[in-house]
């Protein structure tokens, strides 16, 4: 499991530390794998004051087989939402089955 | 008279306002936010509009602050709502295509390839930052 985010290393930390998160969890600040992707957010622009991230990725799972491709993938059209645990974990049974 | 109704409009308002946000931030924590949202800004509305006619009716200073705050977030909470919409460019990665090699720092400041990847089934998850 992948985790990418503008977190700066010492933030990554910080939340693992708090959530005990067992990911390889990436910084990506200058947006370079989530350009990568195609998944920086092209709409309304919102981060918390004193941040000066110029964009954010769109929230977005992604399941990758082991030659390297996509087999699922869900983009939240809205921040408010995520992609729930139960839809991610019925994508990877149905890729397994 | 008149300025014990507008008291009792800017607490409601209030009411309603906290009552409404209770359940927004509830649904938020379970990520359960509805498709259709549009009962919470009917919610937010009324908080919005007993506050204002709080004001109209003439208000005890409890009741008009009440009202302001009821205002306050019958305005910010559906604002928050109108600008979290998110959309990707057409160059977004699609079901089907490989994922692009890069390479990038992890969160022990080690330097990390995607060609490690190779051979494994993954989870890749892009979030907006730890807040």
């Amino acid at each position: 499991m992948v985790t990418v985010s503008t977190d700066s290393v010492e933030e990554l930390q910080n939340g693992r530390d708090a959530h005990g998160l067992q990911a390889t969890m990436l910084s990506d600040f200058d947006l370079k794998v989530t350009d990568a992707f195609g998944l920086r957010n092209t709409l309304f622009h919102s981060a918390p004051p004193g941040d000066e991230q110029e964009a954010l990725p769109v929230p977005a799972t992604l399941l990758v087989d082991r030659n390297g491709k996509v087999f699922w993938v869900d983009l939240a059209e809205n921040y408010q939402k995520r992609s729930s645990t139960d839809l991610v974990l019925a994508a990877v049974q149905k890729h397994l089955d | 008279m008149t300025e014990k109704r507008g008291t009792v409009l800017g607490l409601a308002a209030l009411g309603v306002a906290m009552a409404v946000s209770v359940a927004w931030f509830a649904v938020n924590r379970q990520v359960g936010i509805p498709d259709d949202r549009t009962l919470f800004v009917v919610g937010f509305l009324v908080a919005l509009t007993l506050g204002v006619a709080a004001f109209v009716r003439g208000t005890k200073w409890y009741g008009g602050m009440a009202a302001v705050l009821a205002i306050l977030i019958g305005i910010f909470l559906p604002f928050t709502m109108s600008i979290s919409r998110q959309d990707v460019g057409a160059s977004a990665i699609r079901v089907g295509d490989a994922i692009p090699r890069f390479t990038a720092v992890d969160e022990f400041g080690k330097r990390f390839d995607s060609e490690s990847l190779q051979g494994h089934l993954v989870l890749i998850k892009f979030f907006r930052a730890h807040w």
